[in-house]
Protein backbone atom coordinates (compact mmCIF):
# COMPACT_ATOMS: atom_id res chain seq x y z
CA UNK A 1 0.00 0.00 0.00
CA UNK A 2 2.93 2.06 0.53
CA UNK A 3 4.84 1.56 -2.41
CA UNK A 4 1.20 2.42 -4.40
CA UNK A 5 1.00 5.68 -2.54
CA UNK A 6 4.10 6.56 -3.13
CA UNK A 7 4.42 5.60 -6.07
CA UNK A 8 1.11 7.57 -7.12
CA UNK A 9 2.57 10.79 -5.38
CA UNK A 10 5.43 9.97 -8.08
CA UNK A 11 3.24 10.52 -10.81
CA UNK A 12 1.39 13.59 -10.06
CA UNK A 13 4.78 15.42 -8.98
CA UNK A 14 6.37 14.32 -12.06
CA UNK A 15 3.01 16.15 -14.19
CA UNK A 16 3.72 18.87 -12.01
CA UNK A 17 6.70 19.42 -14.25
CA UNK A 18 6.74 18.25 -16.54
CA UNK A 19 3.91 18.08 -19.72
CA UNK A 20 2.49 16.33 -22.93
CA UNK A 21 0.99 12.32 -23.40
CA UNK A 22 4.66 11.38 -23.87
CA UNK A 23 5.32 11.65 -20.31
CA UNK A 24 2.56 9.86 -18.78
CA UNK A 25 3.96 6.74 -19.66
CA UNK A 26 6.56 4.78 -18.03
CA UNK A 27 8.15 7.28 -15.70
CA UNK A 28 8.51 6.12 -12.65
CA UNK A 29 5.89 3.44 -12.79
CA UNK A 30 6.68 0.04 -11.69
CA UNK A 31 4.17 -1.61 -13.87
CA UNK A 32 5.26 0.94 -16.63
CA UNK A 33 8.92 -0.04 -16.20
CA UNK A 34 8.01 -3.21 -16.09
CA UNK A 35 6.70 -3.18 -19.20
CA UNK A 36 9.62 -1.33 -20.63
CA UNK A 37 12.09 -4.12 -19.33
CA UNK A 38 12.50 -5.82 -22.62
CA UNK A 39 12.92 -2.61 -24.52
CA UNK A 40 15.68 -0.68 -21.82
CA UNK A 41 14.99 1.33 -18.72
CA UNK A 42 16.80 4.60 -18.29
CA UNK A 43 16.86 7.66 -15.19
CA UNK A 44 17.11 11.14 -14.58
CA UNK A 45 19.09 12.22 -12.07
CA UNK A 46 17.79 15.99 -12.11
CA UNK A 47 20.44 17.93 -9.69
CA UNK A 48 17.82 20.68 -9.83
CA UNK A 49 15.75 18.74 -7.91
CA UNK A 50 18.14 16.75 -5.67
CA UNK A 51 19.09 18.89 -2.21
CA UNK A 52 21.37 16.40 -0.85
CA UNK A 53 18.99 15.49 1.89
CA UNK A 54 20.42 18.03 3.96
CA UNK A 55 18.18 17.79 6.80
CA UNK A 56 19.10 13.45 7.28
CA UNK A 57 21.81 12.36 8.80
CA UNK A 58 22.27 10.27 5.01
CA UNK A 59 20.24 10.81 2.08
CA UNK A 60 17.28 9.05 1.55
CA UNK A 61 18.87 7.37 -1.50
CA UNK A 62 21.68 6.41 0.18
CA UNK A 63 20.05 4.89 3.26
CA UNK A 64 17.25 3.53 1.64
CA UNK A 65 20.39 1.17 -0.92
CA UNK A 66 22.40 0.45 2.52
CA UNK A 67 19.19 -1.35 3.49
CA UNK A 68 17.97 -3.03 0.55
CA UNK A 69 21.67 -4.53 0.13
CA UNK A 70 22.57 -4.92 3.43
CA UNK A 71 22.75 -8.84 3.59
CA UNK A 72 23.89 -8.94 -0.10
CA UNK A 73 27.50 -9.88 0.68
CA UNK A 74 28.57 -12.76 3.04
CA UNK A 75 31.10 -12.50 6.05
CA UNK A 76 34.50 -11.94 4.67
CA UNK A 77 36.82 -15.18 5.70
CA UNK A 78 39.23 -14.71 8.65
CA UNK A 79 41.69 -14.22 7.78
CA UNK A 80 41.39 -12.84 4.22
CA UNK A 81 43.66 -14.77 1.82
CA UNK A 82 46.79 -12.59 0.80
CA UNK A 83 47.19 -12.83 -2.76
CA UNK A 84 50.39 -13.41 -4.42
CA UNK A 85 52.36 -12.12 -5.43
CA UNK A 86 50.97 -8.20 -5.19
CA UNK A 87 49.55 -8.05 -1.91
CA UNK A 88 46.25 -6.33 -2.46
CA UNK A 89 43.27 -7.35 0.19
CA UNK A 90 40.70 -5.06 -0.23
CA UNK A 91 38.69 -5.24 2.90
CA UNK A 92 35.22 -2.61 3.60
CA UNK A 93 33.28 -5.32 5.74
CA UNK A 94 34.53 -3.55 9.30
CA UNK A 95 33.85 -0.05 7.54
CA UNK A 96 30.41 -0.83 6.17
CA UNK A 97 29.17 2.50 7.50
CA UNK A 98 30.69 4.54 4.84
CA UNK A 99 28.27 6.10 2.87
CA UNK A 100 30.65 9.37 1.40
CA UNK A 101 32.07 6.98 -1.15
CA UNK A 102 31.08 4.50 -3.08
CA UNK A 103 32.15 0.98 -1.67
CA UNK A 104 31.22 -2.66 -1.90
CA UNK A 105 28.95 -2.28 1.14
CA UNK A 106 27.81 1.85 -0.74
CA UNK A 107 27.01 1.57 -4.01
CA UNK A 108 25.61 5.50 -3.97
CA UNK A 109 26.49 8.69 -2.03
CA UNK A 110 26.03 12.20 -3.16
CA UNK A 111 28.69 14.42 -3.41
CA UNK A 112 28.31 18.06 -2.45
CA UNK A 113 29.42 20.91 -5.42
CA UNK A 114 29.64 24.60 -4.43
CA UNK A 115 29.89 25.88 -8.20
CA UNK A 116 30.24 29.23 -9.07
CA UNK A 117 28.19 29.82 -12.03
CA UNK A 118 27.03 33.29 -13.92
CA UNK A 119 28.27 35.51 -10.89
CA UNK A 120 26.23 33.36 -8.35
CA UNK A 121 27.76 30.90 -6.16
CA UNK A 122 25.04 27.70 -6.23
CA UNK A 123 25.12 24.18 -3.86
CA UNK A 124 24.50 21.13 -6.23
CA UNK A 125 24.67 17.97 -4.81
CA UNK A 126 25.06 14.91 -7.02
CA UNK A 127 24.03 11.13 -6.52
CA UNK A 128 26.78 9.34 -7.91
CA UNK A 129 26.13 5.42 -8.56
CA UNK A 130 26.84 3.51 -11.53
CA UNK A 131 25.98 4.97 -15.25
CA UNK A 132 24.24 1.47 -16.72
CA UNK A 133 26.05 2.35 -20.04
CA UNK A 134 24.60 1.02 -23.57
CA UNK A 135 27.51 -0.80 -24.23
CA UNK A 136 29.41 -1.32 -20.72
CA UNK A 137 33.19 -2.25 -21.20
CA UNK A 138 33.01 -3.93 -17.53
CA UNK A 139 30.83 -6.34 -18.92
CA UNK A 140 31.51 -6.75 -22.06
CA UNK A 141 35.09 -8.03 -21.00
CA UNK A 142 34.55 -9.62 -18.12
CA UNK A 143 36.66 -12.46 -18.13
CA UNK A 144 34.14 -14.98 -16.99
CA UNK A 145 31.31 -13.03 -17.93
CA UNK A 146 30.04 -12.30 -14.18
CA UNK A 147 29.01 -9.19 -15.20
CA UNK A 148 26.07 -8.57 -17.94
CA UNK A 149 24.06 -6.12 -19.83
CA UNK A 150 20.47 -6.91 -19.16
CA UNK A 151 17.57 -6.21 -21.45
CA UNK A 152 16.17 -3.97 -18.98
CA UNK A 153 19.54 -1.89 -19.39
CA UNK A 154 20.48 -2.68 -15.82
CA UNK A 155 24.61 -3.93 -15.76
CA UNK A 156 24.77 -6.43 -12.98
CA UNK A 157 27.49 -8.46 -11.61
CA UNK A 158 26.35 -11.89 -10.17
CA UNK A 159 28.48 -11.97 -6.84
CA UNK A 160 28.34 -16.39 -7.65
CA UNK A 161 30.44 -15.93 -11.14
CA UNK A 162 33.13 -12.86 -10.30
CA UNK A 163 36.10 -13.59 -9.22
CA UNK A 164 37.01 -10.20 -7.75
CA UNK A 165 40.23 -9.34 -10.45
CA UNK A 166 38.31 -6.12 -10.66
CA UNK A 167 39.43 -5.47 -14.67
CA UNK A 168 35.67 -4.09 -14.43
CA UNK A 169 36.87 -1.29 -12.01
CA UNK A 170 40.09 -0.67 -14.68
CA UNK A 171 37.89 -0.17 -17.53
CA UNK A 172 34.88 1.99 -16.22
CA UNK A 173 35.46 5.35 -16.62
CA UNK A 174 34.62 6.40 -13.79
CA UNK A 175 35.70 3.12 -11.91
CA UNK A 176 32.52 2.50 -10.16
CA UNK A 177 33.08 -1.15 -8.91
CA UNK A 178 34.23 -1.78 -5.72
CA UNK A 179 36.24 -5.23 -4.70
CA UNK A 180 35.14 -6.73 -1.13
CA UNK A 181 38.14 -9.60 -0.85
CA UNK A 182 37.53 -12.72 1.58
CA UNK A 183 34.45 -13.63 -0.18
CA UNK A 184 33.23 -15.42 -3.74
CA UNK A 185 34.15 -18.46 -5.55
CA UNK A 186 37.59 -17.33 -5.98
CA UNK A 187 37.99 -18.75 -2.05
CA UNK A 188 37.12 -22.46 -3.81
CA UNK A 189 39.74 -22.14 -6.58
CA UNK A 190 43.02 -20.97 -6.23
CA UNK A 191 42.73 -17.80 -3.97
CA UNK A 192 46.27 -17.00 -3.41
CA UNK A 193 47.38 -17.31 -7.10
CA UNK A 194 43.75 -16.10 -8.41
CA UNK A 195 41.05 -13.80 -7.91
CA UNK A 196 40.35 -11.75 -4.67
CA UNK A 197 37.00 -11.45 -3.75
CA UNK A 198 33.86 -10.38 -5.24
CA UNK A 199 33.51 -6.62 -7.09
CA UNK A 200 30.46 -4.83 -6.49
CA UNK A 201 28.08 -1.63 -7.72
CA UNK A 202 24.44 -0.71 -7.87
CA UNK A 203 22.36 -3.56 -9.94
CA UNK A 204 19.24 -0.90 -10.48
CA UNK A 205 17.88 -3.15 -8.10
CA UNK A 206 17.43 -5.61 -10.66
CA UNK A 207 15.72 -7.89 -8.28
CA UNK A 208 13.00 -5.18 -7.53
CA UNK A 209 12.91 -3.94 -10.97
CA UNK A 210 11.72 -7.70 -11.55
CA UNK A 211 8.81 -7.99 -8.73
CA UNK A 212 7.56 -4.46 -10.29
CA UNK A 213 9.14 -2.30 -7.85
CA UNK A 214 11.23 0.35 -8.30
CA UNK A 215 14.71 1.02 -7.64
CA UNK A 216 15.29 1.51 -3.78
CA UNK A 217 17.00 5.06 -4.79
CA UNK A 218 14.31 6.70 -7.08
CA UNK A 219 11.33 5.47 -4.31
CA UNK A 220 13.11 6.85 -1.37
CA UNK A 221 13.53 10.35 -3.10
CA UNK A 222 12.00 12.47 -1.32
CA UNK A 223 11.89 15.30 -4.02
CA UNK A 224 11.48 12.90 -7.30
CA UNK A 225 14.87 14.25 -8.19
CA UNK A 226 15.00 10.85 -9.46
CA UNK A 227 13.35 8.88 -12.18
CA UNK A 228 13.03 5.77 -14.15
CA UNK A 229 11.01 4.51 -17.54
CA UNK A 230 11.30 3.26 -20.68
CA UNK A 231 14.82 4.65 -22.28
CA UNK A 232 13.36 6.68 -25.21
CA UNK A 233 10.51 8.56 -22.84
CA UNK A 234 13.57 9.36 -20.36
CA UNK A 235 15.13 10.76 -22.93
CA UNK A 236 12.86 12.77 -24.20
CA UNK A 237 12.01 13.91 -20.73
CA UNK A 238 15.66 14.54 -19.96
CA UNK A 239 15.80 16.69 -23.10
CA UNK A 240 12.67 18.60 -22.19
CA UNK A 241 13.16 19.51 -18.65
CA UNK A 242 17.17 20.61 -20.32
CA UNK A 243 15.54 22.85 -22.55
CA UNK A 244 13.07 24.33 -20.21
CA UNK A 245 15.54 25.25 -17.67
CA UNK A 246 18.43 26.30 -20.17
CA UNK A 247 20.16 23.44 -18.41
CA UNK A 248 22.84 21.02 -19.30
CA UNK A 249 22.69 16.71 -19.64
CA UNK A 250 25.29 14.46 -18.95
CA UNK A 251 25.41 10.58 -19.53
CA UNK A 252 23.58 11.23 -23.42
CA UNK A 253 27.28 10.80 -24.86
CA UNK A 254 29.75 9.72 -22.25
CA UNK A 255 31.48 6.35 -22.43
CA UNK A 256 28.79 5.87 -25.97
CA UNK A 257 25.86 6.46 -23.94
CA UNK A 258 24.67 5.54 -20.63
CA UNK A 259 20.83 4.71 -19.05
CA UNK A 260 21.52 7.15 -16.59
CA UNK A 261 21.00 10.97 -17.33
CA UNK A 262 21.84 13.78 -15.10
CA UNK A 263 20.46 17.70 -15.60
CA UNK A 264 21.71 20.36 -14.04
CA UNK A 265 20.99 23.80 -14.23
CA UNK A 266 24.80 24.51 -14.35
CA UNK A 267 27.61 23.32 -16.61
CA UNK A 268 28.97 19.98 -15.79
CA UNK A 269 32.60 21.24 -16.13
CA UNK A 270 31.72 23.76 -13.63
CA UNK A 271 30.50 20.60 -11.30
CA UNK A 272 33.58 18.52 -12.42
CA UNK A 273 35.90 21.50 -10.77
CA UNK A 274 34.64 20.27 -7.75
CA UNK A 275 35.53 17.00 -7.69
CA UNK A 276 38.98 15.29 -7.47
CA UNK A 277 38.53 11.69 -9.06
CA UNK A 278 39.59 9.65 -5.94
CA UNK A 279 38.94 5.94 -5.19
CA UNK A 280 35.21 5.22 -4.91
CA UNK A 281 34.66 9.38 -5.81
CA UNK A 282 34.69 9.31 -9.63
CA UNK A 283 35.08 12.63 -11.73
CA UNK A 284 31.84 13.82 -14.00
CA UNK A 285 34.26 14.95 -16.69
CA UNK A 286 32.69 15.73 -20.48
CA UNK A 287 35.30 14.10 -22.38
CA UNK A 288 34.57 10.40 -22.00
CA UNK A 289 35.15 8.02 -24.94
CA UNK A 290 34.06 4.41 -25.37
CA UNK A 291 37.26 3.38 -25.70
CA UNK A 292 36.26 -0.29 -26.91
CA UNK A 293 34.39 1.39 -30.12
CA UNK A 294 38.52 2.08 -31.21
CA UNK A 295 38.40 -1.72 -31.13
CA UNK A 296 35.15 -2.15 -33.36
CA UNK A 297 36.00 -2.21 -37.16
CA UNK A 298 38.99 -4.72 -36.11
CA UNK A 299 35.91 -6.20 -34.66
CA UNK A 300 33.66 -6.16 -37.59
CA UNK A 301 36.58 -7.56 -39.51
CA UNK A 302 36.80 -10.47 -37.17
CA UNK A 303 33.31 -11.48 -37.82
CA UNK A 304 33.91 -11.38 -41.91
CA UNK A 305 37.20 -13.34 -41.01
CA UNK A 306 35.57 -16.41 -41.95
CA UNK A 307 34.18 -14.96 -45.90
CA UNK A 308 38.00 -14.03 -46.33
CA UNK A 309 39.20 -17.25 -45.63
CA UNK A 310 36.57 -18.80 -47.73
CA UNK A 311 37.73 -16.40 -50.68
CA UNK A 312 41.18 -16.74 -50.36
CA UNK A 313 40.47 -20.42 -50.01
CA UNK A 314 38.93 -19.60 -53.89
CA UNK A 315 41.49 -17.29 -55.27
CA UNK A 316 44.19 -20.52 -54.44
CA UNK A 317 42.40 -23.35 -56.05
CA UNK A 318 41.74 -20.97 -58.84
CA UNK A 319 45.35 -20.41 -59.27
CA UNK A 320 46.48 -23.54 -58.72
CA UNK A 321 43.78 -24.98 -61.34
CA UNK A 322 44.73 -22.20 -64.04
CA UNK A 323 48.72 -23.23 -63.30
CA UNK A 324 48.18 -26.71 -63.78
CA UNK A 325 46.08 -26.30 -67.20
CA UNK A 326 48.70 -24.26 -68.95
CA UNK A 327 51.35 -26.50 -67.63
CA UNK A 328 49.49 -29.19 -68.65
CA UNK A 329 48.80 -27.26 -72.41
CA UNK A 330 52.59 -26.15 -72.61
CA UNK A 331 53.13 -29.90 -72.47
CA UNK A 332 50.86 -30.70 -74.67
CA UNK A 333 52.62 -28.19 -77.29
CA UNK A 334 55.99 -29.47 -76.28
CA UNK A 335 54.98 -32.91 -77.02
CA UNK A 336 53.24 -31.94 -80.41
CA UNK A 337 56.74 -30.38 -81.29
CA UNK B 1 50.51 -31.81 -55.46
CA UNK B 2 53.55 -30.46 -54.22
CA UNK B 3 55.13 -33.59 -52.70
CA UNK B 4 58.18 -34.52 -54.96
CA UNK B 5 61.41 -36.33 -54.69
CA UNK B 6 64.25 -34.21 -55.25
CA UNK B 7 67.09 -36.95 -55.38
CA UNK B 8 69.80 -34.97 -56.68
CA UNK B 9 69.65 -32.46 -53.77
CA UNK B 10 68.60 -35.69 -51.41
CA UNK B 11 65.51 -33.62 -50.10
CA UNK B 12 61.31 -34.73 -50.23
CA UNK B 13 59.13 -31.54 -50.34
CA UNK B 14 56.97 -32.15 -47.88
CA UNK B 15 54.60 -29.40 -47.80
CA UNK B 16 53.53 -26.70 -50.52
CA UNK B 17 54.21 -22.96 -49.44
CA UNK B 18 50.62 -22.71 -49.38
CA UNK B 19 51.10 -25.37 -46.49
CA UNK B 20 53.76 -23.64 -44.80
CA UNK B 21 52.02 -20.10 -45.12
CA UNK B 22 48.95 -21.97 -43.90
CA UNK B 23 50.77 -23.42 -40.63
CA UNK B 24 52.87 -20.29 -39.82
CA UNK B 25 49.81 -17.75 -40.27
CA UNK B 26 48.17 -19.65 -37.44
CA UNK B 27 51.05 -20.68 -35.32
CA UNK B 28 51.94 -17.00 -35.18
CA UNK B 29 48.65 -15.74 -34.81
CA UNK B 30 47.64 -18.36 -32.25
CA UNK B 31 50.50 -17.66 -30.55
CA UNK B 32 49.39 -13.74 -30.30
CA UNK B 33 46.04 -14.83 -29.42
CA UNK B 34 47.35 -16.95 -26.58
CA UNK B 35 49.45 -14.05 -25.31
CA UNK B 36 46.80 -11.44 -25.39
CA UNK B 37 44.00 -13.67 -23.96
CA UNK B 38 46.44 -14.32 -21.51
CA UNK B 39 46.59 -10.80 -20.87
CA UNK B 40 42.83 -10.19 -20.88
CA UNK B 41 42.77 -11.67 -17.32
CA UNK B 42 43.82 -9.59 -14.45
CA UNK B 43 47.15 -10.74 -14.41
CA UNK B 44 49.88 -8.03 -15.75
CA UNK B 45 49.49 -5.71 -12.80
CA UNK B 46 48.96 -8.64 -9.76
CA UNK B 47 52.18 -10.66 -11.19
CA UNK B 48 54.14 -7.36 -11.89
CA UNK B 49 54.56 -8.69 -16.02
CA UNK B 50 54.11 -4.38 -16.26
CA UNK B 51 57.19 -4.26 -14.87
CA UNK B 52 59.21 -5.66 -17.77
CA UNK B 53 60.49 -3.84 -19.72
CA UNK B 54 58.75 -3.52 -23.36
CA UNK B 55 55.55 -4.92 -21.51
CA UNK B 56 54.21 -1.87 -19.73
CA UNK B 57 50.85 -2.39 -21.92
CA UNK B 58 49.65 -5.38 -21.07
CA UNK B 59 47.89 -4.12 -17.98
CA UNK B 60 45.66 -2.42 -20.44
CA UNK B 61 43.10 -4.76 -21.60
CA UNK B 62 41.91 -2.65 -24.67
CA UNK B 63 45.40 -2.34 -25.72
CA UNK B 64 45.04 -6.28 -25.68
CA UNK B 65 42.01 -6.54 -27.10
CA UNK B 66 42.99 -4.91 -30.48
CA UNK B 67 46.16 -7.44 -30.60
CA UNK B 68 43.77 -9.92 -29.97
CA UNK B 69 41.10 -8.72 -32.79
CA UNK B 70 44.03 -8.49 -35.44
CA UNK B 71 45.35 -11.93 -34.61
CA UNK B 72 41.63 -13.52 -34.67
CA UNK B 73 41.09 -12.22 -37.83
CA UNK B 74 44.32 -14.22 -39.33
CA UNK B 75 43.54 -17.39 -37.73
CA UNK B 76 40.40 -18.00 -38.19
CA UNK B 77 40.78 -16.48 -42.16
CA UNK B 78 43.45 -18.96 -42.23
CA UNK B 79 41.98 -21.69 -40.60
CA UNK B 80 38.80 -21.14 -43.29
CA UNK B 81 41.07 -21.19 -45.67
CA UNK B 82 43.26 -24.23 -44.07
CA UNK B 83 39.63 -26.33 -44.10
CA UNK B 84 37.74 -24.97 -47.85
CA UNK B 85 41.18 -25.47 -49.60
CA UNK B 86 41.83 -28.80 -48.75
CA UNK B 87 38.70 -30.61 -48.41
CA UNK B 88 38.42 -29.09 -51.90
CA UNK B 89 41.91 -30.68 -53.23
CA UNK B 90 40.51 -34.09 -51.38
CA UNK B 91 44.02 -33.82 -49.23
CA UNK B 92 42.68 -35.56 -45.98
CA UNK B 93 46.13 -37.51 -45.21
CA UNK B 94 46.20 -35.53 -41.78
CA UNK B 95 42.44 -37.11 -40.43
CA UNK B 96 42.86 -39.76 -37.55
CA UNK B 97 42.09 -43.10 -38.84
CA UNK B 98 40.95 -46.47 -37.69
CA UNK B 99 43.68 -47.71 -35.39
CA UNK B 100 45.53 -44.48 -35.22
CA UNK B 101 45.54 -44.55 -30.91
CA UNK B 102 47.43 -47.90 -30.89
CA UNK B 103 49.38 -47.71 -33.25
CA UNK B 104 50.61 -43.94 -31.92
CA UNK B 105 51.14 -46.15 -28.43
CA UNK B 106 53.40 -48.38 -30.66
CA UNK B 107 55.46 -45.28 -32.16
CA UNK B 108 55.71 -43.52 -28.42
CA UNK B 109 57.01 -46.59 -26.95
CA UNK B 110 59.80 -46.93 -30.42
CA UNK B 111 60.60 -43.34 -29.27
CA UNK B 112 62.06 -44.50 -26.13
CA UNK B 113 63.66 -47.66 -27.38
CA UNK B 114 60.83 -50.04 -26.52
CA UNK B 115 60.01 -52.44 -30.03
CA UNK B 116 60.68 -50.70 -33.76
CA UNK B 117 58.30 -48.06 -35.33
CA UNK B 118 56.24 -49.95 -38.00
CA UNK B 119 56.98 -48.18 -41.68
CA UNK B 120 54.43 -44.60 -41.79
CA UNK B 121 53.07 -42.64 -44.80
CA UNK B 122 53.62 -38.84 -44.26
CA UNK B 123 51.62 -38.38 -41.06
CA UNK B 124 52.51 -40.22 -38.34
CA UNK B 125 48.98 -41.54 -36.44
CA UNK B 126 50.07 -39.49 -33.54
CA UNK B 127 50.54 -36.54 -35.98
CA UNK B 128 46.74 -36.89 -37.13
CA UNK B 129 45.07 -37.68 -33.25
CA UNK B 130 46.84 -34.35 -32.21
CA UNK B 131 45.96 -32.54 -35.51
CA UNK B 132 41.89 -33.12 -34.54
CA UNK B 133 42.74 -32.51 -31.39
CA UNK B 134 43.88 -29.34 -31.90
CA UNK B 135 41.40 -29.00 -35.07
CA UNK B 136 38.42 -29.15 -32.63
CA UNK B 137 39.88 -26.98 -29.92
CA UNK B 138 40.54 -24.22 -32.50
CA UNK B 139 37.17 -24.74 -34.02
CA UNK B 140 35.18 -24.50 -30.49
CA UNK B 141 37.89 -20.85 -30.08
CA UNK B 142 36.20 -19.49 -33.39
CA UNK B 143 32.96 -20.22 -32.75
CA UNK B 144 33.03 -18.78 -29.23
CA UNK B 145 35.46 -16.41 -30.27
CA UNK B 146 32.87 -15.03 -32.92
CA UNK B 147 29.73 -14.68 -30.55
CA UNK B 148 32.06 -13.02 -28.17
CA UNK B 149 32.86 -10.18 -30.83
CA UNK B 150 29.75 -9.99 -32.11
CA UNK B 151 28.23 -9.58 -28.31
CA UNK B 152 30.87 -6.83 -28.01
CA UNK B 153 30.50 -4.74 -30.77
CA UNK B 154 26.42 -5.18 -31.36
CA UNK B 155 24.32 -7.12 -28.62
CA UNK B 156 25.97 -6.70 -25.13
CA UNK B 157 22.43 -7.29 -23.81
CA UNK B 158 22.08 -10.84 -25.36
CA UNK B 159 21.16 -13.73 -23.40
CA UNK B 160 23.15 -14.45 -20.39
CA UNK B 161 23.14 -17.58 -20.65
CA UNK B 162 24.31 -17.88 -24.43
CA UNK B 163 27.37 -15.35 -22.74
CA UNK B 164 28.20 -17.61 -20.67
CA UNK B 165 28.14 -20.76 -22.55
CA UNK B 166 30.55 -18.85 -25.49
CA UNK B 167 32.59 -17.50 -22.76
CA UNK B 168 33.25 -20.72 -20.51
CA UNK B 169 34.01 -22.87 -24.32
CA UNK B 170 36.32 -19.76 -25.09
CA UNK B 171 37.90 -20.16 -21.49
CA UNK B 172 38.30 -24.04 -21.36
CA UNK B 173 39.42 -23.97 -24.83
CA UNK B 174 42.08 -21.58 -24.39
CA UNK B 175 43.49 -23.60 -21.63
CA UNK B 176 43.18 -26.76 -23.97
CA UNK B 177 44.58 -24.93 -26.94
CA UNK B 178 47.34 -24.11 -24.71
CA UNK B 179 48.25 -27.27 -23.50
CA UNK B 180 48.14 -28.44 -27.23
CA UNK B 181 50.23 -25.92 -28.00
CA UNK B 182 52.59 -27.21 -25.43
CA UNK B 183 52.72 -30.95 -26.47
CA UNK B 184 53.10 -29.67 -29.90
CA UNK B 185 56.56 -27.88 -28.79
CA UNK B 186 57.55 -30.86 -26.55
CA UNK B 187 57.04 -33.86 -29.94
CA UNK B 188 59.89 -31.04 -31.84
CA UNK B 189 62.36 -32.17 -28.60
CA UNK B 190 61.93 -35.67 -29.10
CA UNK B 191 64.74 -36.71 -31.10
CA UNK B 192 63.19 -39.06 -33.84
CA UNK B 193 61.00 -35.89 -34.61
CA UNK B 194 63.95 -33.31 -35.25
CA UNK B 195 64.07 -33.62 -38.99
CA UNK B 196 61.00 -32.66 -39.22
CA UNK B 197 61.39 -29.00 -37.61
CA UNK B 198 63.34 -28.67 -40.99
CA UNK B 199 60.04 -29.39 -43.18
CA UNK B 200 57.71 -26.35 -41.03
CA UNK B 201 60.37 -23.98 -41.80
CA UNK B 202 62.07 -24.82 -46.13
CA UNK B 203 59.29 -27.40 -46.45
CA UNK B 204 61.56 -30.16 -47.48
CA UNK B 205 62.83 -33.19 -44.96
CA UNK B 206 65.78 -35.02 -45.89
CA UNK B 207 65.67 -38.16 -47.88
CA UNK B 208 67.31 -40.35 -46.30
CA UNK B 209 64.98 -39.49 -42.92
CA UNK B 210 61.69 -40.09 -45.31
CA UNK B 211 63.39 -43.24 -46.62
CA UNK B 212 63.89 -44.66 -43.05
CA UNK B 213 60.63 -43.47 -41.19
CA UNK B 214 57.82 -42.75 -44.01
CA UNK B 215 58.52 -45.40 -46.28
CA UNK B 216 54.55 -45.87 -47.53
CA UNK B 217 54.50 -41.75 -48.41
CA UNK B 218 57.64 -41.91 -50.75
CA UNK B 219 56.23 -45.39 -52.06
CA UNK B 220 52.54 -43.27 -52.66
CA UNK B 221 54.65 -40.05 -54.22
CA UNK B 222 56.13 -42.57 -56.76
CA UNK B 223 53.28 -44.04 -57.35
CA UNK B 224 51.31 -41.12 -57.92
CA UNK B 225 54.64 -38.85 -59.92
CA UNK B 226 54.60 -42.20 -62.02
CA UNK B 227 58.49 -41.39 -61.93
CA UNK B 228 57.76 -38.61 -64.14
CA UNK B 229 59.23 -36.25 -61.43
CA UNK B 230 61.90 -38.11 -60.19
CA UNK B 231 65.51 -38.44 -61.89
CA UNK B 232 66.86 -41.74 -62.75
CA UNK B 233 68.90 -42.25 -59.62
CA UNK B 234 65.16 -41.43 -57.84
CA UNK B 235 63.08 -43.94 -59.79
CA UNK B 236 65.78 -46.49 -58.90
CA UNK B 237 65.60 -45.57 -55.08
CA UNK B 238 61.74 -44.90 -55.88
CA UNK B 239 61.49 -48.72 -56.78
CA UNK B 240 63.56 -49.63 -54.05
CA UNK B 241 61.24 -48.70 -51.22
CA UNK B 242 58.28 -49.05 -53.26
CA UNK B 243 59.14 -53.22 -53.24
CA UNK B 244 60.50 -53.37 -49.95
CA UNK B 245 56.99 -51.87 -48.70
CA UNK B 246 54.55 -52.76 -51.29
CA UNK B 247 52.46 -54.95 -49.26
CA UNK B 248 52.51 -52.15 -46.85
CA UNK B 249 51.21 -49.68 -49.14
CA UNK B 250 48.14 -51.89 -50.57
CA UNK B 251 46.71 -52.48 -47.10
CA UNK B 252 46.87 -48.37 -46.92
CA UNK B 253 44.48 -47.94 -49.61
CA UNK B 254 42.65 -50.94 -48.63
Amino acid sequence: MNQKNKTEISRRSFLQVTAGAIMLSGISLPESANAAKSEGLATIIDLSLCDGCVNRKIPACVSICKEINKNKIPLPVEPIPEPWPRKMIEDWSKKQEVFDRLTPYNFIYVHRAEVNFAGRKKTIYVPRRCMHCENPPCATICPFSANHKFKNGAVVINQNQCFGGAKCRDVCPWEIPQRQSGVGIYLHVLPGFMGNGVMYKCDLCFDRINQGQLPGCIEACPREALLIGAKKVIQAVALERVRRMKGYIYGMEQNGGTSTLYISPVPFEEINKTMTKKSGQPDIKMNVPRRMAGTDPLGKMVLAAPVLGLAAAGAAGAWKWFSRRKEKMNKKEGENG
Amino acid sequence: MAEKILTQKNLVVRHSTVELIEHWAIAVSGLVLLMTGIFELPVAKRYYIITIPGLGWTADFITSLYLHYSAALVFTAAAVFHVVYHTARGEFGLLPRKGDFSASIAVIKSMFGFGEEPPMPKYLPEQRLAYAGMAFSILMLIISGLVKTYKNIYAPDISHTVVLWTTWIHNIFFVLFFLAFLAHMAAIALKPNWPLVRGIFTGRVRLAYARHRHPLWLADIEQKSGGTEIDKTGQAAGVETQQENAPSTREKRR
